[in-house]
């Protein structure tokens, strides 16, 4: 069994033995589909998404704000886009939960900008954890560095003062950008932001890399649609499991051993 | 030949020369816009003129057009601004994948809210028709054309019972805050960038404010009172803008949308400020003029051709971000951009009156 596969099987691991928490079950063999399950496909810090843990305590309600770049989706409104295999994984996985996801995405938008944003929805739709799909908008802007930084570091720490999770969730990849400096700077600095912050990142950039390798060495044509498609599923399923891995680790201390990468 | 430079063509002009470079983010003089310096920003402005220009089509009380011409001409009004609108989309599609092609960089392609058009182009399709889906910075005329599709209804109830007018825009205002209907986004979930439920209080607001009686009887009557009252709130609210405060939105009392500061639902602070920078900025007109006549002369003409030059200037808004990308940004290549970016807005306009005269003149 490769070290994916058995990081994958710890952290389903853990929804089989959490009946404190909720009615866990065994959870549904949902399997990270193979062209995601790449070696670094995921980066996460490790930490925790205490607030979530503590909120499920006293309810089974998990509400998740999706901010940044919206996604859509091949897949259809009817399927509910890729967060929907965030939803369905969550609720499959501990029974009784009730995961709503409210999108707020605003593609183009600077992070720096979205922070008064952000900080209305959070407080609007009383939200326990955001997903923040952030850095392309300002890598492309080419908004300077230190400002970025600025601006997601505040936006991260007022989230923290008022005891709601954050995911970061990281930049695509994308061929021409490999050799771009400005587009890498910003994909370290999200990489360093949740490290500094202790919070989660899911990072993609990996995964698609690898997915593109593999195409190539086997003179696979995939459209951009095509492409961006695998790429978002991907995503998901590491969301997914990436928000269960987190829910588990409480304190700095998981109720087994945390999965300081999720691949 | 084109009405004389007045002051809502200015301010007009003004606020689509701030649309042009604040949709063209990380752009070096997008720090100069006014929304750097305040609550509100330009999208407030444009919309209050719009409903201020409305007087023109409605016509004086003493001179009332007939209803059918009047929903003729508003209807006809907001079919050639959605006619307008769906046209700049199809370019900044194209612009989009042609840039995605030329710099062989996919996330082009996700840039501004169109990586459904390409990801999910059946669903999205019928979206962009029913203006249920828009793209990123392409989303004020949208608002426009249901704001112009409201605009019979406006215009019949001021005409049967206009003190009630404002009273029903604010209701449906409040309302909007209190209980927070927004109105979603398809395919791509979400929400109205620009909550029309919201935004046409401002539209509504800037129509009575033109008119000669009612509100904007008595705020002609009173403006240097307006004026003297205005005059402190800007102050304060341009220091708050500028030191970064807005109240914490997890910490004010329900209906929360009444006490904090957001952009989609134009609430109450963001108005104020704009209500009150209104007042103080309609002091300053005559004084511009004469400072700086050939920029009022120029900005006037913007203004005059509003819809042509805001479709241009979307245009070469996505443009400038695809160049500013290419080129790494920087001051050279932003100074470039916003002066080639406003010498074409200034010929659009010039374009557009020299056909109108060449029309007139057969």
């Amino acid at each position: 069994m490769t070290r994916v596969g058995a990081r994958l099987l710890l952290v389903l691991g853990f929804a089989c033995v959490w009946p404190a928490l909720l009615q866990a079950q065994a959870a549904p063999p949902l399997q990270i589909p193979k062209e995601c399950a790449a070696p670094e496909a995921t980066e996460i810090a490790t930490s925790t998404l205490p607030n979530i843990a503590t909120a499920l305590k006293s309810r089974k309600k998990l509400k998740i704000l999706a901010m940044g770049a919206s996604s859509a989706s091949s897949r259809g409104p009817a399927s509910g886009g890729h967060f929907a295999i965030v939803e369905k994984f969550l609720e499959a996985t501990f029974k009784g939960l009730d995961v709503v996801i409210v999108h707020r995405g605003v593609s183009g938008e600077l992070a720096g900008d979205a922070a008064e944003r952000l900080k209305m929805e959070v407080a609007l739709n009383n939200v326990d954890l955001v997903l923040w799909q952030v850095g392309t908008a300002d890598a492309l802007a080419q908004v300077p560095l230190d400002d970025f930084r600025e601006g997601v570091g505040a936006s991260i720490r007022w989230l923290k003062s008022h005891k709601v999770d954050v995911i970061l969730v990281g930049l695509r990849y994308a061929i021409s950008m490999v050799k771009d400096p400005h587009y890498q700077a910003i994909r370290t600095a999200i990489r360093d932001l949740s490290k500094e912050h202790h919070i989660l990142m899911v990072g993609r950039y990996a995964a698609e890399e690898l997915m593109e390798k593999l195409r190539r060495e086997k003179g696979i044509v995939a459209s951009e649609a095509e492409t961006t498609e695998a790429g978002y599923v991907c995503l998901a399923e590491y969301l997914a499991r990436a928000i269960a891995a987190g829910i588990f680790v409480r304190d700095g201390q998981p109720a087994g051993q945390p999965p300081s990468k999720v691949n | 030949m084109p009405r004389p430079a007045n002051p809502v063509d200015f301010w007009r002009g003004f606020a689509l020369i701030s649309i042009f470079i604040n949709h063209m983010p990380g752009v070096v003089f997008e720090a100069l816009t006014h929304r750097n310096y305040s609550y509100s920003d330009s999208a407030e402005l444009f919309v209050f003129l719009a409903g201020w220009s409305l007087r023109h089509v409605v016509g004086p009380p003493e001179d009332r057009v007939p209803v059918h011409r009047l929903l003729f001409r508003l209807g006809g009004r907001a079919v050639t601004i959605y006619a307008a609108h769906m046209t700049i989309v199809m370019l900044a599609i194209a612009m989009l994948a042609v840039a995605s092609r030329a710099l062989d960089n996919p996330l082009v392609l996700e840039w501004n809210n169109a990586a459904a058009v390409f990801s999910d182009p059946i669903n999205t399709h019928i979206g962009l028709v029913l203006l249920s889906h828009q793209l990123g910075y392409f989303d004020i005329l949208p608002l426009y054309v249901v704001l112009m599709l409201c605009a019979p209804l406006v215009a019949i109830i001021h005409r049967l019972a206009p003190s009630l007018l404002l009273p029903l825009s604010a209701g449906i205002y409040f309302a909007t805050l209190i209980f927070q209907w927004t109105v979603p986004t398809w395919p791509a979930e979400g929400q109205w960038f620009f909550n029309p439920l919201c935004w046409q209080f401002v539209f509504v607001l800037g129509f009575s404010l033109s008119r000669e009686r009612g509100p904007g009887g008595w705020v002609r009557a009173n403006l240097a009172l307006v004026r003297r009252l205005a005059l402190p709130i800007l102050i304060l609210a341009t220091i708050g803008a500028v030191v970064g405060w807005t109240p914490d939105p997890t910490s004010v009392p329900d209906p929360k949308l009444l006490f904090i500061a957001g952009k989609t639902f134009v609430t109450p602070i963001r108005l104020v400020q704009f209500l009150a920078l209104a007042a103080v900025l309609s002091a300053t007109f005559e004084f511009i003029e004469r400072a700086v006549p050939a920029i009022v002369t120029y900005l006037s003409m913007l203004g005059r051709n509003s819809l042509q030059v805001f479709c241009v200037a979307s245009l070469l808004s996505l443009a400038g971000q695809i160049v500013h990308f290419y080129f790494r940004g920087g001051l050279l290549v932003d100074t470039g951009l916003v002066t080639f970016g406003v010498a074409i807005l200034g010929l659009t306009a010039w374009m557009t009156e020299w056909r109108e005269r060449a029309k007139g003149s057969r």
